[in-house]
């Protein structure tokens, strides 16, 4: 614990600030702990190129020279990184994926929205008719039973006629 | 002007949550308008059991008027329906009859609000969660202001609250997050509305010299004041503090003061002194180095404004939004989310004499900016007027 690490403005004490810099801190502290947080792999200053002293060394570096960027490639862990990215991408790649599927699930649900929407429409229209077909039926009915009792007055009528 | 407050218990055997808040205010107010408070007969919080014998009381100058809790609540039976309405869908019904098995249930004093509602100017409802706040606004929406007194709780998402949340004439919040909150779940971003808070009750003597010697203790302390309960994050503060003392060697010492309802762990640097009444824990606060407050869920946490009218610091549970909240907008306190941050925020605090002061002066100048009883009395006072100006247009 070094607590005295964590800046303070004590005459505008900051909470956010102070907090921000807690969490910094612990951050750093749980990354520091990980197993892969790059404990096995080898720091690029730590590798010393410069092996020997004085004009060996400097001997020594001028023939290395051409054949730097080759030796770093070897001697870093560049395939570790190179894993990491593919791994990275191939995420980023299965979750494009993903969305597309979704997105697809979401238009095909907007299609069959418009689709309902329209339904319902038709059937408000085809009840509409239906109505309107109802009312002129029971008109028409109306109509008829009149008709059939002006007939049956008639009839009577005719009957007491040949009667007679 | 004629004010009613209404509130599940009330009574100065009662010291905590919304009904001292509803008590103070109702104290405070009766200097500027008529206050009568309108309460169930109980007392204890469980069962809702009639306590008070008399109809009418006095409490501290304020008229009391109890009304008898005509079914006391069957633990067990609410706990089996609480636990199927938040597993399941419910319909209203089935919400509504949790409401009743939660009770206080009290159809007199609904009766009563509604009889009394031409006298009466405003009825003020503390809880939301009780019968008496659903069905009390219900009766008079057009005159009641609710003070919902809401944390983070599972039962505010459901049907019926929010729909009380949209009926109220006011609601008066604890704090910006739980209006937020309510304004999520509920939509009733049209209600008038107004951040107050309570103010809070400071002994004229106190001291912290006394209350080391009176208990034995010797060098720096942290404090813990309230229910002592696994709800409140006390678990999870023993196993942080356990572990801080093992790993750091620090000598400080952690105080609990409050009832008990979970077993406080064998430490020799835990120290559970029970119940104390006010002069002992603004002592105790006194002598602290600061206040920890580990809940998850706090609508105002009156013990923070307490620490902080004392001008001591705070570090508080930064899962409970309304805590870190109140830390961030003061800057009277730090606050953890997990054993790391407690472990640097409290290292940090005890080993800086002068960050410790500086965020208790914080503290306390916010206290006395937003929770004074003045500038209590006038948020209520301008609420209030405002809303007789808008019922006499």
């Amino acid at each position: 614990m070094e607590p005295e690490k964590i800046a303070i403005d004590y005459d505008r004490v900051d909470v956010a600030r102070i907090m921000e810099q807690i969490k910094e801190k612990t951050a750093a502290e749980a990354g520091g702990e990980s197993p892969d947080s790059g404990a096995g792999v080898v720091p690029i200053a730590a590798i010393d190129f410069a092996a020997g002293q004085g004009k060996a060394r400097r001997i020594l570096l001028k023939i290395m020279s051409p054949f730097s960027p080759l030796i770093k490639l070897v001697t870093l862990p560049v395939h570790e990184e190179l894993r990491r990215t593919i791994l990275i991408l191939d995420h980023t790649n299965r979750r494009l994926d993903e969305l597309e599927k979704e997105r697809q699930r979401l238009d095909r649900l907007q299609e069959y929205t418009k689709l309902l929407h329209h339904l319902c429409h038709n059937l408000v229209i085809e009840l509409s008719k239906l109505k309107i077909e109802e009312e002129t039926l029971k008109t028409k009915t109306r109509i008829m039973e009149k008709d059939f009792e002006l007939l049956g007055k008639r009839e009577r009528t005719l009957e007491k006629e040949a009667l007679k | 002007m004629k004010l009613a407050f209404v509130v599940q218990r009330y009574g100065l055997e009662i010291n905590g949550g919304a009904e001292l808040h509803c008590r103070w205010v109702a104290e405070h107010m009766q200097k500027h308008a008529e206050v009568e408070v309108l309460t169930t007969r109980a007392v204890d919080y469980i069962t809702w059991k009639d306590s008070f014998n008399r109809d009418r009381d006095e409490v501290n100058g304020v008229r009391v008027r109890r009304f008898p809790v005509t079914r006391p609540r069957d633990p067990e039976r609410f706990g089996r329906i609480q636990e199927k309405l938040l597993r399941h869908e419910q319909r209203e019904r089935d919400e509504l009859r949790w409401l009743d098995e939660e009770g206080p249930r009290a159809p007199g004093l609904i009766q009563y609000i509604k009889d009394s509602q031409a006298a009466t100017d405003f009825f003020l409802f503390f809880s939301y969660r009780y019968y008496h706040s659903y069905w009390g606004v219900k009766t008079v929406p057009g005159q009641s202001i609710l003070v919902p007194t809401a944390e983070r709780d599972p039962v505010v998402g459901l049907g019926i609250f929010r729909d009380l949340f949209r009926t109220p004439r006011a609601i008066i919040y604890n704090s910006v997050e739980e209006q937020k909150m309510i304004n999520d779940v509920s939509g009733n971003q049209d209600v008038p509305a107004e951040v107050v808070g309570v103010g809070t009750e400071i002994p004229g003597r106190y001291s912290g010299e006394a209350f080391r010697l009176k208990h034995g203790l010797a060098g720096p302390y942290i404090l813990y004041l309230g229910r002592v309960d696994e709800n409140k994050g006390c678990r999870r503060l023993f196993e942080y503090f356990i572990r801080f003392k093992r790993e750091s060697g620090s000598p400080v010492k952690l105080v609990l003061a409050g009832n008990t309802v979970m077993q406080v762990p064998s430490h020799p640097d835990i120290h559970y002194l029970g119940f104390m009444g006010d002069e002992e824990k603004f002592g105790a606060l006194d002598g602290a180095e600061l206040l920890v407050m580990p809940s998850f869920y706090e609508s105002l946490s009156m013990v923070t404004l307490e620490a902080w009218a004392l001008a001591k610091p705070v570090l508080a549970n930064a899962l409970c939004d309304v805590l870190k909240g109140q830390c961030r907008r003061s800057n009277g306190g730090l606050y953890y989310e997990n054993y790391a941050e407690f472990r640097e925020a409290l290292s940090l605090l005890l080993t800086s004499p002068r960050l410790r002061r500086a965020l208790g002066e914080n503290g306390r100048r916010y206290f006395e900016a937003n929770y004074a009883w003045d500038v209590i009395e006038g948020k209520y006072l301008s609420l209030l007027n405002r809303l007789e100006k808008g019922r006499a247009a």
